[in-house]
């Protein structure tokens, strides 16, 4: 049981560490605008195949990327009320306090529970390597 | 990989379909030879054949699954399998990670872990990036 949680959180580390290769990239319809474009899928090259990765009926993460911004969207188990309060706690928690990476927006993709959607604008190493530690924590 | 002409028209489907078939008995003939390796490997040969059909796609899928439920042995199997079909294997592995049924994502996730160690992260961002020819 435990063995299964390690293993998808191997995954999804990697994963998101091969898909965090963000660039900053100005838009190519409108001058000096900078836009995410895994938001506004308006150009399909800049876009990559989303990945969606389960460890079970109940728990998945979806991951979308694209060059200048990836979105991670991730549905965690309840089976009861505790865990549901728990993980609303949890969420917000992050959305407000994290200040390592700038995050976008909060409103969740279809049928998927909590999104939380990050935007990297510029290529600094340092904040990636920030971001990561900061992901970790909380896997 | 032509840029004209390189991908089939729908009565190529049905060749590719009969390939698959035929591919598969030899996959089950294998499979009960007890050689899982072998069955894996000839699933990764010859796909993804260069199709949008998602017929073909399905079909395919539904061989390579087969021959991974059946592998026990992970690291004896990447070790004997050519770097060639680690990017195949690892768009295979996300696509069994997309559907939640719980053997099967196991099994992804505890090759797709080993495959990482071996192939690097190079892998997965190829299989990310490879928005030509999916699985």
């Amino acid at each position: 049981m435990a063995n299964t949680l390690r293993l998808y959180l191997t995954c999804i580390r990697n994963t998101l560490e091969a898909a965090m290769c963000l660039q900053n990239f100005p838009c190519q319809e409108v001058e000096r605008h900078n836009k995410p474009e895994v938001e506004l899928k308006t150009s399909t090259e800049l876009l990559l195949n989303p990945v969606l990765i389960c460890r079970n009926e109940a728990e998945k993460c979806l991951i979308e990327t694209s060059i200048n911004s990836l979105r991670i969207s991730l549905k965690v188990k309840q089976s009861d009320e505790l865990e549901n309060i728990l993980t609303k706690k949890f969420l917000r928690f992050l959305s407000m306090r994290a200040e390592a990476f700038q995050v976008l927006r909060r409103k969740p993709v279809q049928d998927i529970d909590k999104e939380i959607s990050e935007l990297k604008m510029s290529v600094n190493t340092r904040g990636r390597l920030v971001a990561t530690e900061f992901l970790k924590q909380f896997i | 990989m032509a840029a004209t002409g390189g991908f089939v028209e729908a009565d190529n489907a049905e060749a590719i379909i009969t390939r698959i078939e035929h591919k598969s008995r030899k996959i089950e003939s294998l499979l009960k030879q007890l050689k899982p390796v072998e069955a894996l490997k000839t699933a990764l040969e010859g796909s993804p054949p260069m199709t949008r059909d998602e017929r073909c796609k399905s079909a395919n899928w539904i061989v390579v699954h087969r021959a991974l439920m059946a592998i026990k042995d992970v690291d004896g199997m990447l070790s004997s399998l050519d770097p060639e079909y680690h990017d195949i294997l690892m768009k295979y592995l996300y696509r069994g990670l997309s559907t939640g049924d719980r053997p099967t994502c196991d099994q992804c996730l505890r090759i797709h872990e080993k495959l990482t160690e071996k192939a690097g992260l190079g892998c997965i961002l190829r299989s990310l990036a490879d928005t030509v020819n999916t699985v």
